[in-house]
């Protein structure tokens, strides 16, 4: 059932994403054309013309991240909390399914959107002789690193993308956890949820300013090596979001369960 | 075993108590009509039902299960609004019903939305409301269930439409199942219905059958209705 | 067929009524098969089990049989037929002599009425 929760779910967002991708696409390739047109002309016109598109494009960059953030946020609410619900809470499927369906979704979404910037920002910059040169640069340096701290960067990297995925999920299930509780109630909803929303990050930002003193109490923790402080500090990134992650996926599951409202 | 049963069934929104000891049950193979004024528990009785609410105490069980997953796939509901993803064209909807319910008769669907000429690549947002609301209509009854809840399906519909729902819900009949049909509009519906259910605020009035109110009281059921909720 | 019902009676007698009438007038003819429980319900508007309780009091009635496979059908036995058409007029004389009767006419005034109307429509009657 989770499986076809995910293909619907799936199906909703991808009409939305995907034309996004495709706009963020073209205009990068539009880019790429502006920036050799840029080199090459003297003409004033073509020169603001091309600035423009180099423009839009990076606005088109952020639209689209922005846009991934807002979608995740809105699926929630229009899928789950508004009449649609009415659908989704009387199918064969548990809280738990409806709830997991959205955070998969949405973190795939959130990795699909950075690594669609990412070929964007190499179509942008195909061989355009100054990003060539910078590209490898960047690739020396980083072969530099890894062959010093070795097995570490790449363990180091590993570690970035952990705490990438865990991270997202967590702050879609902060999302989460605050539309539920802020739905619970009969009026002002969505002013609740908003209250919620602070509420919980303030509560999160406390707990981890808290959690970053007391570790500075541990004595022993400032003898690690640098490269060990590193993995240390990854670490306990990814538990501490494993643990906010959890807490929010109690609160949404039990509000949805217990206080849905779906009026 | 009986399809639908509550015991001393209670729902209260913090002090409004929208249903009171609720004892009722409900066989397969009857269509009831659960009738009263609006605000008398009607939505409250069949979302307990469905699951969408918790009981504030006592029991209501769908085959002997309580509400939850299991019950979900017996259960087909048809809620008050249109509540189907207007993004959809027809024949995504078609798959989603399909996917989720096994009891799911697509060829029944297919057929029905085939005689109201309406086509799979119509996007459900570019219809009409009445349009709309038969499609989900639809949806639900053309799903093999065990129970059916349909909450209001003919308030707010012209009389023709209101004559296709009520003879869909009658074409589709299966003495494997139960219907019941929440509305306030008795005298539309009278003719359809096994059984009546009257509440009103939150407690259940009567339960009987049509033929033993017109046989026992001399009149329609339209006619107890105005008498036993006389403002 | 056109069904028509009013609150009061119960549905599966009125519809026994209507059904009766369909068989005298000719709109399920004699040796016809009627269409299924579901769909004479459908067509009529009302629920299949009280169709059901209708068509099985017909049964006991003898105006319609039912062959296991083969469905319901409509008697042959025409004296059946008119028996039953002579007492849906027998109940519709007594109707109308009650509401006339409440009018206040007496039994001799009642036949004389009747007569001018009939005659007036150029028909024979006979009583």
């Amino acid at each position: 059932m989770l499986g076809k929760l995910l293909k619907h779910e799936f199906r909703a967002t991808g009409r939305i994403m995907g034309p996004l991708y495709l706009v963020m696409l073209a205009l990068a390739l539009c880019a790429n054309v502006s920036a050799r047109v840029l080199d090459a002309s003297r003409s004033r016109l073509l020169n603001v013309l091309g600035g423009l598109v180099i423009a839009m494009f990076v606005i088109a960059i952020i639209g689209t991240c922005v846009m991934a953030l807002v979608l995740m946020i809105n699926r929630f609410r229009t899928n789950l909390m508004s009449d649609e619900g009415y659908v989704m809470f009387t199918l064969p499927v548990s809280v738990h399914q409806l709830v997991w369906s959205k955070i998969i979704v949405s973190t795939v979404w959130f990795a699909a959107t950075f690594l669609a910037v990412g070929v964007s920002g190499l179509l942008a910059s195909f061989r355009l002789a100054y990003v060539d040169d910078f590209i490898s640069r960047i690739g020396e340096l980083f072969q530099q690193i890894t062959a010093y701290y070795a097995i570490n960067g790449a363990a180091f990297l590993a570690e970035a993308l952990v705490l990438a995925f865990v991270g997202c999920a967590a702050l879609c299930l902060l999302f989460y956890a605050s539309m539920s509780v802020g739905h619970s109630f009969a009026n002002h909803k969505t002013l609740l949820s908003v209250v919620c929303f602070f509420a919980f990050q303030f509560a999160t930002q406390m707990v981890g300013t808290l959690g970053i003193l007391g570790l500075g109490d541990i004595h022993f923790v400032w003898r690690f090596s640098n490269m060990a402080a590193i993995h240390t500090a990854m670490a306990a990134s990814i538990v501490s979001a494993l643990v906010y992650g959890a807490i929010f996926y109690v609160v949404t599951v039990l509000m949805l369960k217990k206080h849905l409202n779906l009026e | 075993m009986s399809i639908l049963e509550c015991k001393g069934l209670s729902k209260n929104y913090g002090s409004v108590t929208a249903l009171d000891h609720v004892d009722l049950t409900i066989e397969p193979g009857r269509i009831v009509g659960l009738l009263g004024p609006n605000g008398s528990g009607k939505t409250t009785l069949l979302k307990l039902a469905n699951g969408l609410l918790t009981p504030t105490a006592g029991e209501l069980r769908i085959d002997g299960l309580l509400p939850g997953k299991e019950t979900h796939g017996m259960v087909s509901y048809l809620p008050e609004r249109t509540c189907i993803s207007t993004w959809m064209t027809v024949s995504q909807l078609l798959d989603f019903y399909g996917d989720f319910y096994p009891d799911f008769r697509r060829d029944v669907a297919v057929e029905m939305l085939k005689r109201l000429n309406i086509s799979d690549s119509q996007r459900i947002r570019q219809m009409s409301k009445g349009t709309r609301e038969k499609v989900q209509l639809i949806m639900v009854m053309s799903r093999a269930a065990k129970l059916y809840l349909l909450d209001e399906p003919i308030g707010g519909v012209d009389p023709a439409t209101r004559d296709y729902i009520l003879s869909t819900i009658i074409g589709n009949y299966n003495p494997d199942a139960a219907v019941v049909i929440s509305t306030h509009l008795i005298a539309d519906v009278e003719k359809v219905l096994d059984d009546v259910i009257f509440i009103n605020q939150g407690r259940v009035v009567l339960q009987s059958s049509v033929d033993a109110i017109r046989e026992e009281k001399g009149m329609s059921v339209d006619a107890l209705f105005r008498e036993v909720f006389r403002c | 067929m056109n069904w028509q019902f009013d609150g009061g009676a119960p549905i599966y007698s009125q519809l026994v009524g209507q059904i009766k009438q369909g068989i005298v007038s000719g709109a399920f003819p004699p040796g016809e098969r009627l269409p299924s429980v579901r769909d004479l319900a459908t067509e009529a508007g009302v629920n299949p089990n009280t169709m059901q309780r209708a068509l099985t009091e017909l049964e006991r009635d003898g105006l319609v049989y039912s062959q296991r496979t083969a469905g319901r059908f409509v008697t042959e036995d025409r004296n059946m037929i008119e028996e039953a058409k002579r007492g849906l007029a027998a109940a519709q004389i007594r109707n109308f002599l009650e509401a006339m009767t409440r009018l206040g006419y007496e039994k001799e005034e009642i036949v004389t009425l009747v007569r001018q109307e009939t005659t007036e429509e150029g028909l024979q009657c006979q009583f």
